[in-house]
């Protein structure tokens, strides 16, 4: 299991430098660097001026030697600063990211709790009306747009209740509370498309685990049905659905963007979206490389997790 | 839908006359107390005799982050929207644009390149420091340098001051390189010249926070999410202001600012035209609007070595006459804009007025449109790509120019792009066409000076295009510091600039701004900030 897991991230770190390095670059191709941005409607700006702006902000070198000033920051921890406020990088992503993961986790949870049960739901009672209903509730999961939904939540209840979630950032540790409510219905809006995913999912794998002969043959000992569908059959069925799981874990975090604009929360895909229209490079390149870790990182966790779900996977 | 902000001025303020009285005639005469004198149009109502009420908190939706709050060399329009309550300048602007003493007692002209200023005695700064000339010379010498988190790329909007010359505790000489009337108006318009402690940057981290004189002491800013202000006690207006705290709120979505305002948890926001409008029956409401700095321009290009057909000057007047602003104002603002020159409406006494726009320099004619396409050669007409943004109204006034041009036989192709694309594309001049929007300036040079060669971005936009009578004004505007002398001058100048257009000149739109039914006395200002703020109270 130990040489498993070392083998898996030493594959991750070429990735996350070609990652790097795509994303260096990708940035710098977007027409337009934030020197046209910062001028962006001062006509009375000379080229001399502009250069000055460049070497304020590090940006008069080339690209190779921009990278390397970049990576090998990266490796010591340090992201460099925000071209647009000269915060340092890791305190901007620091704070995003602990917006975004509380987001995301929320939002995975409510999928989960939400979309496995109705999954197995669906599967043992299967072609009845709990079925029908689960799966139009899936189909319209999947079609809802969450900004779509967010936007709607938020207008239902400032029309109904005279209620929105609050304004300011209110963190879990200081008041609980008042950060659930605050998250609750952004992480509803953004958990529903992974709800439907995982909910097809279970019922799909149930369906198919449920006939299975083990299945049949535990049912013929006369184990009881409650037991076969929890024991058996379920932790069996979750195998893909981890695997689900963690790519939505990616797909989450950029879906977030537009949620925490709606919302109004400093997450990391509203401060990158900021940063892109910004030309930001340090923030844009550092929030997109930790948004690749992540991925990398909650897949090497699924890979794990198929291992304890399945020891064969692992011996193999 | 109304303006239903109670008008009036502070206790404390002085008026126009009186400033008049103290700014005294030395050496080549004094400026006149106004860099932009006159009544705009925005909000002209008599003040309501409403008792104010003082106390509360208000929280304010801003669209947008500021990304810093550093008093110097932010680009941002948001980084003055979120610092402009903790700092004033040497003078202001009311809500007409009259220009009035703030920190500055009075200034006089000593000759061409010297104005000589002297401080109100006993003003504060948040941390209890009195101030003295020795800050405002350390302010303006970080406006000619802005450190980092600003950007120097601000400098060009800095008139010629050479330097600052302390004279005594509460006197200075500001120094010009050349002769520049665009001081006082820089001044007014705050926006890259807050007066700050001699020392600050070495003493709080500017990004995060701010130390000025302004009415509320800011106790910080959280990137991305909010700044919070208190009452600053001891403010040089005494008595003022009236709220007990502030709170700018960032919420970049439009539909979160309207649910927000529905359920209370802001007191008003900026929202669109129709977005406001939908709001108006609403009885908790007060939909607000004004006239607005921003205009929408059509730009050309006119660069050596090309020869497309605009580049002949009956083409651009044929455009010009071929655009039918009145259908514009009407399919995409629903009746909300105005026609604009090249300076736009309620800019003090320096547009050209609404009856010359329509009935000359912008009047819809098509035979004449027609007949100067073919007197050009071009009665056929062309084919041109028009880049636009791909954000707010652009798109939809880009398309109804290119369904009016097609009467001349002008195909347009739109490209709409996001902002930084065309932020790049216009200002290295890779276009043919943009239709792009303006925004505030701190003096009627800044909507012009692009059109004399002397301008940097001339020789890239349109090297060939030549205006002899205009420039001549615009060069002789810029050196004359008596603005009574100085309006004929810019009107001349305009005219000659409509009558060989370079830049088109379309509508100038509203701005709305929705608060709740207890903010009081606020107003949609002209310049695009939220300056009404500073003068709001709350009916508890």
């Amino acid at each position: 299991m130990v040489s498993y897991t070392l083998r898996r991230i030493a594959f991750a770190i070429p990735t996350l430098i070609i990652v790097s390095i795509g994303i260096f670059l990708l940035v710098r191709l977007l027409p337009g660097d934030i020197i046209d941005i910062l001028f962006g409607g001062d006509q009375t700006a000379s080229e001399e001026v502009k250069q000055q702006a460049r070497e304020q902000l590090g940006l008069d070198g080339s690209y190779a030697e921009q990278y390397w000033n970049w990576i090998s920051g990266v490796v010591q921890g340090d992201f460099g600063f925000s071209l647009r406020n000269a915060e340092p990088v890791s305190n901007i992503v620091f704070d995003a990211m602990t917006v975004t993961l509380e987001l995301v986790i929320l939002a995975l949870l409510i999928a989960t709790i939400v979309g496995v049960p109705l999954g197995v739901l669906s599967a043992v009672k299967r072609d009845t009306g709990w079925d029908l209903g689960a799966r139009v509730g899936g189909l319209v999961g999947l079609s809802v747009p969450s900004f779509w939904l967010a936007t709607l939540l938020l207008l239902f209840t400032s029309r109904a209740f005279g209620w929105v979630p609050p304004l300011v950032y209110i963190s879990p540790f200081d008041d609980p509370v008042a950060n659930l409510s605050q998250f609750i219905l952004p992480a509803l809006s953004i958990s529903v498309f992974t709800m439907a995913i995982v909910m097809r999912m279970v019922r799909a794998t149930m369906l198919e685990v449920l006939g299975q002969d083990y299945v049949r043959t535990a049912r013929a000992k006369g184990v009881g049905r409650k037991t076969v569908v929890s024991k058996h059959a379920l932790r069996n069925a979750l195998i893909p659905v981890v695997t689900i799981i963690g790519f939505e874990i990616g797909v989450l975090i950029g879906g977030a963007a537009i949620i925490e604009t709606i919302f109004g929360l400093p997450g990391v895909g509203y401060v990158l979206l900021q940063a892109i229209f910004g030309r930001d490079y340090p923030v844009i390149q550092a929030m997109t490389l930790l948004i690749a870790f992540t991925f990398i990182f909650a897949n090497l966790l699924v890979d794990l997790l198929y291992g304890v779900l399945d020891p064969r996977i692992s011996q193999e | 839908m109304s303006d239903e902000s109670s008008g009036g001025s502070a206790g404390g303020e002085i008026d126009r006359r009186e400033l008049l009285k103290k700014a005294g005639a030395v050496g080549a005469g004094a400026v006149a107390a106004s860099a932009l004198t006159g009544t705009a149009k925005a909000a002209t109502k008599r003040p309501r005799a409403t008792p104010i009420k003082r106390g509360g908190r208000i929280v304010w939706g801003l669209e947008s982050d500021p990304a810093h709050v550093a008093p110097f060399g932010g680009i941002l329009t948001a980084n003055h929207w979120a610092k402009e309550f903790a700092y004033d300048s040497l003078v202001e602007w009311d809500r007409n644009l009259n220009v009035r003493p703030a920190l500055a007692e009075k200034y006089e002209i000593l000759n061409k390149t010297q104005i000589r200023w002297t401080l109100k005695k006993g003003v504060r700064f948040h941390n209890g420091k009195e101030l003295t000339a020795a800050d405002v010379k350390y302010s303006v010498e970080r406006m000619l340098n802005p450190p980092l988190p600003g950007s120097i790329s601000t400098v060009a909007q800095v008139p010629a001051i050479d330097r600052v010359q302390v004279v005594s505790k509460y006197v200075f000489i500001l120094h010009l390189k050349q002769p520049d009337a665009r001081v006082i108006g820089f001044f007014a318009w705050q926006r890259y010249a807050p007066i700050v402690p001699e020392g600050l940057y070495d003493q709080i981290n500017v990004a995060r926070n701010a130390i000025g004189t302004g009415p509320y002491r800011m106790l910080g800013y959280e990137p991305n999410d909010r700044v919070e202000y208190v009452k600053f006690a001891r403010h040089w207006k005494t008595g003022f202001p009236y709220m007990d705290s502030m709170q700018l709120k960032i919420l970049g979505d439009e539909q979160a600012r309207v649910a927000a305002l529905r359920a209370g948890a802001i007191d008003g926001a900026t929202l669109s035209v129709e977005v406001a409008r939908s709001l108006a029956n609403n009885r908790d409401l007060t939909v607000l609007k004004g006239p607005n700095a921003a205009f929408r321009e059509l730009q050309m290009t006119i660069k050596r070595g090309e020869d497309k057909p605009w580049h002949k000057k009956a083409v651009r007047l044929a455009v010009n006459h071929a655009i039918n602003r009145a259908d514009i104002i009407r399919r995409v603002y629903s009746g909300e804009a105005e026609y604009s020159g090249h300076v736009p409406p309620g800019y003090g006494p320096w547009p050209l007025s609404d009856k010359e726009l329509r009935e000359k320099y912008e009047k819809f004619d098509l035979p004449l449109a027609r007949k100067l396409m073919r007197d050009a050669g071009h009665a056929r007409g062309f084919s041109v790509t028009m880049t636009t943004f791909a954000l707010q109204d652009y798109p939809l006034i880009s398309a109804v120019v290119q369904s009016q041009l097609k009467a001349i036989n002008i195909d347009v192709q739109i490209v709409a792009q996001e902002a930084g694309t065309f932020a790049a594309n216009n200002g290295r001049g890779t276009f043919d066409w943009d239709l792009t929007g303006r925004g505030m300036r701190g003096d009627v040079d800044g909507y012009v000076a692009e059109f004399h060669p002397a301008a940097p971005v001339f020789n890239i936009w349109y090297p060939e295009y030549r205006n002899p009578k205009a420039w001549r004004g615009i060069g002789n505007g810029r050196i004359q510091l008596d603005p009574a002398k100085r309006v004929p001058i810019y009107k001349a100048a305009q005219r000659e600039l409509m009558l060989d257009p370079v830049q088109v000149p379309l509508v100038a739109i509203k701005k709305y701004q929705v608060v709740r039914k207890r903010v009081k006395n606020m107003y949609v200002a002209f310049s695009d900030f939220n300056t009404g703020l500073r003068n709001v109270w709350l009916d508890r």
